[in-house]
């Protein structure tokens, strides 16, 4: 952990040399951020609301997953780009040091830029919560942290397993962006208002609905069923099988030669 | 003219290469295309009366969306041609005794036309074979297929111009990623890649009918399903073109102008 803050401390610092630049692409991020919430915007002033849910309660969902998606891209850049740290070679000097790989990977790049989105996320989630009137108990405070939380483990789970295939595959799997980018647009919007066969999909081999929907429906009190506060945790069990892969796939690794 | 499409031939042959991405790029297509479709039909379902398209037009204009994707989103940048000016490669450019604004032009083109053919026919198929509401509609009739075959054709060309002339706009900038991703995010929306101009704010929809992008997508997915009809089609088809060639005159004049500025980095 202590290595992890410092190394983020130091790619603050590259990233900062360059202010103007950083500066263009922080601002064209936000623009980027704001063609998504402009779609939902626009499609709730034609519509009013999409199977009985109402705008703020959909931007809840949306910041939500938005937030661990770009948390994730933020802070673990090492393993959203993976399949380059394979092919310059660079994971056998990895290798060589004396720590934790997983940890050495998430430490490899940070991209400051991103974090435009999660600051924005953030501000989303505040605007929906403020407009949104919920009526507020502990456990309702509990379930939006755990959904924050599982938003994170999700994403991670999924960069992860993309990775533990770069392994053998060399290449980056462009097929992931299927479950991150296609996921990330589906688990915007609740995902109950979808189709059956879709729901089951994404609630028992990808588990978004454990992360938005579900516990979604306790939050705004759709839903008086205690136990969807602890959906969100299923979510963590999802990572088991990624980091066994991961390993797995790292301890047979050949490198490709440089 | 001979020089530039013998260039055009060997640029789409090498494109056409990359076969394992197109079929990633198939499945991504087909699986945004269902989604969309979805979005929109949970929407239509709550609140069906509140549509400005509808139903079957606005199915059958997503998965033309999907289909061309590849075709004319918006934040293509092509890597080799921004590069030429970081690593000094300009000079070379500089040397051939051909238009470098057209050469670019043909590049871009090929490499395009290259990516969308390998892959947006198994998109139109699957979209026709699905059940009704899901699925993509025939042409409304064979005289708006031809209409659309020709703005698709013509919107093609702008598209090309359009991206040429950001390449050829920021020639001299070294770092140039976050200016162009603006660009393309304002001209993406605006094309109606996003969501269809109809649905757009009404304020939003004036500023769109004026610029160039929506003649890039709007025009000929809506005219496919007669969302626009065929003489309202054949007016805006003659501004298409107007803005082509309006736009490639900026783009060559610009390039004359940067190309007495340059200064080549080194190499």
């Amino acid at each position: 952990m202590k290595l992890y803050i410092k190394t983020l401390k130091m790619h603050i610092k590259a990233t900062l040399e360059y202010k103007a630049s950083f500066i263009i692409s922080f601002l064209s991020q936000i623009l980027v951020f704001f063609s998504y919430y402009f779609i939902i915007l626009s499609l709730f002033d034609k519509f009013g609301n999409i199977k009985g849910f109402t705008l703020y309660e959909v931007l809840l969902c949306f910041s939500i997953i938005q937030f661990g998606f770009s948390f994730c891209e933020t802070f673990i850049r090492g393993i959203d780009q993976f399949d380059k740290l394979i092919i310059k070679g660079d994971f056998d000097r990895l290798l060589i040091r004396p720590q934790n790989i997983l940890i050495q990977v998430i430490c490899y790049d940070l991209d400051l830029v991103k974090m435009s989105r999660l600051v924005q996320s953030l501000i989303v989630l505040v605007i929906a919560l403020i407009n949104l009137n919920i009526e507020w108990t502990i456990l309702k405070l509990l379930t939006l942290i755990l959904m924050l939380l599982s938003a994170i483990a999700i994403f991670f789970g999924i960069f992860l397993l993309a990775a533990a295939f770069c392994f053998l595959t060399v290449q980056g799997l462009e097929v992931r962006n299927l479950f991150t980018d296609g996921g990330k647009h589906i688990a915007q919007y609740p995902i109950g208002v979808f189709n059956k066969g879709f729901v089951l999909f994404f609630t028992v081999i990808i588990p978004y609905a454990f992360v938005n929907y579900y516990p979604l429906l306790y939050v705004l009190g759709k839903s008086n069923n205690t136990f969807y506060v602890l959906t969100p945790l299923i979510v963590f069990i999802y990572l088991i099988p990624c980091f066994i892969i991961f390993n797995k796939g790292a301890k047979r690794y050949q490198s490709v030669g440089n | 003219m001979k020089f530039y499409l013998s260039y055009f031939k060997l640029r789409f042959i090498t494109s056409l290469q990359y076969k394992t991405s197109a079929l990633a790029g198939i499945s991504t297509q087909l699986f945004f295309g269902i989604v969309y479709v979805m979005v929109y039909l949970a929407f239509y379902n709550s609140n069906s009366s509140n549509g400005p398209m509808k139903l079957p037009d606005l199915v059958t204009y997503l998965w033309l969306g999907q289909a061309f994707y590849s075709l004319f989103y918006m934040y293509y940048k092509d890597p080799e041609i921004l590069d030429l000016i970081k690593n000094g490669n300009m000079a070379y450019e500089l040397i051939r005794p051909k238009n470098i604004y057209f050469m670019w032009f043909c590049k871009i083109l090929s490499q395009r036309l290259a990516t969308v053919i390998l892959r947006f026919l198994p998109v139109i198929i699957v979209g026709f074979l699905l059940p009704n509401p899901y699925g993509l509609s025939l042409p409304y009739s064979l005289s708006n297929f031809m209409l659309f075959l020709i703005t698709l054709a013509i919107s093609t060309l702008l598209m090309t111009a359009i991206i040429t002339l950001y390449h050829v706009i920021f020639l001299n900038l070294l770092n140039e990623k976050g200016i162009v991703n603006i660009f393309s995010t304002v001209a993406d929306i605006l094309s109606g890649s996003t969501i269809p101009i109809p649905f757009f704010p009404i304020f939003l929809q004036k500023i769109a009918y004026i610029l160039p992008f929506r003649y890039i997508i709007d025009l000929p997915f809506r005219i496919y399903s007669n969302n626009i009809n065929i003489l309202n089609g054949i007016n805006q088809m003659i501004i298409q073109i107007i803005w082509f060639i309006l736009i490639l005159i900026i783009g060559c004049a610009v390039m004359k102008k940067n190309l007495k500025k340059i200064v080549v980095q080194g190499g």
